[in-house]
């Protein structure tokens, strides 16, 4: 029986895990003592980190939204500084883009296992 | 230059200054980073202390390593000037640093001072301040009595477009910011 896609792509070196292992701990570090909502753009940013440094490698099959995401991430996150209420809406919105594509990735997997035990 | 000399121009390099998250590639030169440290000198300073001292590096590695425990580094910037206070200084004086804020103030005037420079020369720049301590330090080999205070990003500007909906909020505006004689008095009498 087929399973589902092995998914290696975008996967990262040690040392560029621990490039967001890092800005992760200086995080929480910096949230002691920062404005709350400061919290909320230090998680958004690091998908940005995290995707810039998954698009160094292969990434097949989530390549095209990873960049487009990205892209959509580094021009809003800035908006926290200077108009805070389009930048919560976007933190509200963001999750159901991702959830979009998960449910795409999810669907060609089924897809390919429906094909390969048919 | 006297005060009050070139006083609208001045105020234009004040005014037109802005923060800066976009750099090319370019390197910064020697002249301009001196001249960014020289500014810095010349800020005014609580007692003439002089308990500041600037770190500045051009070393990519050191860099990219120093943004990785900085989450306000939001780029990574061809050169970053690192404003410490020397505990050491302090400890001459017999100046409580744990019960003191006259080093903040003075690191602000110190990198205002700079970013203004930084603007005239064509240079941008970005003050950090969200950064973890003791990981730069670790990153950067700062001896203990060295504690890095404000991390600023140099860098020669990319231009970037800044759109705003239409109904973002409005900046706020000097008279905002201003009182006249009272509290709440937003105009003179």
């Amino acid at each position: 029986m087929a399973t589902k896609q092995s998914t290696a792509g975008g996967v990262l070196t040690e040392d560029e895990a621990l490039e967001i292992i890092s800005y992760l701990v200086a995080s929480a570090e910096t949230s002691l003592s920062e404005p709350s909502h400061y919290a909320i753009f230090r998680l958004i940013d690091a998908s940005s980190r995290m995707i810039g440094l998954m698009l160094d490698h292969e990434t097949p099959r989530t390549g095209e939204f990873l960049r487009r995401f990205k892209a959509e991430v580094d021009q809003k996150k800035v908006w926290m500084m200077w108009d805070s209420e389009a930048f919560f809406d976007f933190v509200r919105t963001a999750p159901a883009g991702v959830a979009a594509e998960a449910k795409r990735l999810a669907a060609v997997d089924d897809l390919e296992v429906k094909e390969a035990n048919a | 230059m006297s005060a009050g000399m070139q006083a609208d121009q001045f105020f234009e390099v004040l005014k037109s200054r802005r923060v800066v998250r976009s750099y090319t590639d370019e390197p910064v030169s020697d002249d301009d980073l001196w001249k960014l440290a020289q500014a810095g000198r010349w800020s005014a300073n609580g007692g003439n202390m002089h308990p500041h001292r600037f770190l500045i590096t051009r070393d990519a590695t050191q860099i990219r390593l120093m943004r990785t425990f900085a989450p306000g580094m939001l780029v990574t910037p061809p050169a970053v000037v690192v404003l410490l206070t020397d505990r050491e200084v302090a400890a001459r004086l017999k100046w409580n640093l744990d019960a003191s804020y006259i080093h903040w103030v003075d690191t602000g005037t110190a990198a205002q001072n700079m970013m203004n420079m930084a603007h005239a020369l064509g240079l941008g720049t970005c003050p950090v301040t969200s950064y973890s301590k003791s990981g730069v330090s670790a990153i950067l080999g700062l001896p203990p009595h060295l504690i890095p205070e404000l991390l600023l990003m140099v860098g020669h500007p990319k231009p970037v477009s800044r759109e705003l909906r239409a109904d973002a909020p409005k900046p706020i505006t000097t008279r905002d910011l201003t009182y006249w004689e009272a509290p709440g008095q937003h105009d003179p009498t």
